[in-house]
């Protein structure tokens, strides 16, 4: 498995982007991107625009100017299929929306069969193989609704990966968990990282972001104010804004 | 400030609530009553009843079958209505806005009159099929509110994930939304049910032999006013509320699996 190969053409190119939702500025002209294998963690206060730039990037949210190129294409041109690039855009959500009305098994293989024509049989050994992974085989005819929330996380995660995506988002996954459960579900993250799976991360598990990030980057009133690895944030951050953020949350 | 209050105004036939198990309820009197009296006029009084009511036998047919029918092409409709109530797309939605304004602003009989005649006179069409035509296209505009407001009980983020796994609007709808949507969805589907049988009621002014009509045939004739109308209205009766019971059994149900 390749560990961090070396920095080639940006896989996810975010350009000058800006969003507003009414008068609020949720994202003033920002600009990141990631290479191929890549771990980037987004920090940043309640409200900083986190979520919104992650989101942009899959298309769940449509910015107002600027490009965002994912994987050569620019998700905005008009010749662009936005549902087949959202197929190497597997996405983890803070509530984790499972499909209740699917077993987890099914919850796993829907995606598969219905959009990449894979075969039942297949996509059911695909399935068993990615819940293996996340440490719940044992669930998979079971609803969701049956699972903790930690399991749940899990499964999401799992779903997201049956799509084999080429980059994982991430939106506050252990946000909603109960303390006890977020170890199981970072553990997840950190064997997928250890794996070579390109990540964009909006978490506040500073330990997390310490052992897996290759970058941490800082987001404030929808800009990003800092960015740079793990040992210069959490040794000597530069700006005024990441030093109280820190402090407020280590 | 006083907080603005909604009330929870039922439809006519009253369901039976799940606290409401016990011997003495509403439904329960009212069942036993009707049925009873029924019972008790067609084998005690059976001149003139047993002969009103093999008059009006095949009126209780007709009526099932406009009922059904027109349930079926109503949820039809509706579910195009609903979707289109739901659409992003502007024009989509306008039309679909519009078709439900405008029929809930015609009282219904005015529809029936008006659909029945001009399908009548521009297409030829069959009495029983104007009625059911005419029912649904009422009724479909309320049957779309009822799936509009299944699919807007689904949380945001049940879109969210399809959208993000790579299925598109169509997809989304029919894979992850309405097989959810349905459990929402059927209780008031019941509901509309029993009261599209009711308002059957009003196609007897145009030529369909239902059961009402059926009961004008046998007065008109008989002069029984009085007695013809007892047994019908007991009947509907009898009719809508196994059926109220029904939808209430399948409420409890369905919630009971969505508990698990
Ligand atoms: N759909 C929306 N409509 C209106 N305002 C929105 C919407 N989504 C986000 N916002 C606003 O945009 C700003 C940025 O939101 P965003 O969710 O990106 O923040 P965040 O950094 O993820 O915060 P949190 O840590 O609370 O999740 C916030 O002020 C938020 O209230
Ligand atoms: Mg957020």
């Amino acid at each position: 498995m390749p560990v961090n190969s070396p920095p080639t053409a940006p896989i996810v190119d975010i350009r000058h982007v800006s969003k507003s939702f009414g008068a609020l500025k949720a994202l003033n002209n920002v600009s990141m991107s990631m290479s191929l294998g890549e771990k980037v963690v987004i920090i940043g206060p309640s409200g900083s625009g986190k979520s919104t730039l992650l989101r942009s990037i899959n298309k769940l949210e449509s910015v107002d100017s600027g490009t965002i190129i994912v994987d050569g294409q620019d998700i905005n041109a008009p010749a662009t299929d936005i549902n087949r690039l959202r197929m190497e855009l597997g996405m983890v959500f803070q509530s984790f929306n499972l499909f209740p009305h699917k077993t987890v098994l099914q919850n796993l293989t829907l995606a598969p069969i219905k959009l990449k024509g894979m075969g039942q049989a297949e996509a059911d050994e695909m399935a068993m193989r990615l819940l293996d992974k996340v440490g719940i085989r044992e669930k998979a005819h079971v609803f969701p609704a049956k699972l903790s929330g930690g399991q749940q996380q899990r499964v999401a995660i799992a779903r997201a990966l049956a799509m084999s995506p080429k980059i994982m988002l991430f939106d506050e996954p252990t946000s909603a968990l109960d303390p006890e459960m977020i170890g199981e579900v970072l553990d997840v993250m950190v064997k997928l990282a250890k794996e070579g799976m390109t990540m964009a991360v909006v978490t506040h598990e500073m330990g997390f972001a310490r052992e897996v990030a290759d970058r941490v980057v800082f987001m404030d009133h929808g800009a990003i104010v800092e960015e740079g690895t793990p040992e210069h944030f959490f040794q000597n951050p530069e700006h005024e804004r990441t030093k109280l953020f820190l402090s407020q949350i280590l | 400030m006083n907080e603005a209050r909604t009330i929870d105004v039922g439809e006519g036939a009253a369901i039976p609530s799940r606290s409401d198990w016990g011997l003495f309820n509403a439904w329960t009197i009212s069942i036993t009553g009707a049925v009873g009296a029924i019972l008790y006029l067609y084998f005690f009084q059976s001149t003139p009843y047993k002969r009103i009511a093999h008059y009006v036998a095949d009126g209780i047919i007709i009526t099932f079958q406009v009922t059904i029918m027109s349930i079926l092409c109503a949820c039809c409709i509706g579910l195009v209505v609903g979707l289109g109530r739901v659409s992003k797309n502007k024009a989509v939605n306008l039309a679909a806005s519009t078709y439900v304004e405008v029929i809930r602003g015609i009282p219904l009989l005015v529809q029936l009159f008006y659909i029945y005649y001009a399908l009548g006179r521009l297409l030829n069409v069959h009495d029983l099929t104007a009625a059911v035509i005419a029912m649904s296209v009422c009724y479909g505009a309320y049957m779309g509110e009822v799936f509009r407001a299944g699919i807007t009980s689904i949380d945001k983020g049940q879109t969210e994930a399809a959208r993000s796994l790579g299925f598109n609007t169509k997809q989304t709808m029919f894979l992850v939304i309405l097989p959810q949507a349905w459990h929402t969805i059927l209780p008031p589907v019941g509901n509309e049910f029993i009261a599209l049988l009711k308002d059957t009621s009003l196609v007897s002014i145009l030529a369909v032999s239902d059961l009402l009509r059926r009961g004008r045939e046998i007065s008109s004739e008989s002069f029984l006013y009085f007695e013809t109308y007892t047994l019908v209205a007991l009947i509907y009766l009898v009719i809508t509320l196994i059926l109220s019971k029904g939808v209430s059994i399948m409420e409890a149900r369905l919630s009971h699996y969505a508990r698990q």
